[in-house]
């Protein structure tokens, strides 16, 4: 597995514990527990996003990388991992 | 994937219940020219879009159209909030209040549940983006519509919003298409 792979799945796997953590404490809202772990996912999630960004630009369109043109449309998108228009017989 | 955020795209704050505004409306929460119809068109559409351009818009307009969906929600819970049953027999609102009280279904005005047959998601992007020109100028229609039976501004002022943002889709999707030809142009094709 590549580099990007690498660190996009470290990201995806803490943002799919922060959601499901969210759901707890959406019908646990005073769970001490649960709110520490959220704060140190969420801490692990914001810092690796971080580096993912610089290094490989947007995962959303809030990202502005310091270029003069709008990186936001690049391949790839997650159902095309290889980009390009290969998959698609024009 | 997506992540919601607590807020609305364009301020509603509607003071009045309207019962009957609440039943025209309803139509672009699940109706054929609704906005419900309008996200799972782009979004199933997106997997055959060819280009970086109009995967990206496909995925952008079929994000937004979700909270167009949210907008049409608020403004019929907020025009069905608290009418007494009894009103809304008056006003002829009572055969939507006998199937789901006062929640927010999935329906055109007449009830008619929310149906997949109402859009279309072909592998050919050429057939997929002229349907999606079609669409936002039926959106648009049935904004000009509503807007002509509406006298609150309160209601009036989200549905012009709407009605305008159906007019930028429709732009960008006639420049998706054009993308979409300059690419096929340049690739030999049978
Ligand atoms: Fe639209």
């Amino acid at each position: 597995m590549d580099e990007q792979t690498t660190l996009l799945e470290q990201i995806m796997a803490y943002d799919f514990a922060l959601y499901d953590l969210q759901l707890f404490l959406d019908t646990h809202p005073s769970d001490a527990n649960a709110l520490r772990d959220y704060k140190m996912a969420l801490e692990q999630s914001e810092n690796l996003r971080r580096q993912y960004q610089a290094k490989y630009g947007p995962l959303t369109p809030r990202y502005l990388p310091n270029t003069t043109c709008w990186q936001w449309i690049n391949d790839p998108w997650p159902w095309d991992p290889k980009g390009g228009m290969n998959n698609v017989v024009l | 994937m997506w992540f919601y955020e607590k807020k609305t795209q364009y301020p509603i704050n509607i003071k009045k219940p309207d019962p009957r505004m609440a039943m025209n409306i309803l139509t672009q929460y699940g109706g054929p020219n609704g906005e419900l119809a309008a996200s799972l068109r782009y979004l199933s559409q997106r997997f055959s879009m060819p280009t970086k351009e109009t995967k990206a818009i496909l995925n952008d307009i079929g994000t937004e159209e979700l909270a167009h969906l949210e907008m049409i929600g608020t403004m019929v819970h907020q025009l069905m909030d608290k009418v007494p049953p009894k009103e809304l027999e008056k006003l002829h609102v009572d055969t939507l209040y006998a199937v789901h009280g006062r929640a927010v279904y999935p329906s055109d005005s007449n009830g008619v549940p929310f149906t997949a047959a109402y859009i279309e998601s072909m592998e050919d992007p050429i057939a997929n983006l002229n349907e999606n020109l079609a669409a936002e100028q039926k959106a648009r229609a049935t904004y000009d519509y509503l807007i002509r039976m509406a006298d609150d501004p309160d209601v009036i002022d989200p549905l012009r919003f709407l009605r305008e943002r159906e007019v930028v889709h429709y732009q960008r999707f006639g420049e998706a298409l054009r993308i979409v030809q300059e690419v096929m142009g340049k690739k030999k094709f049978y």
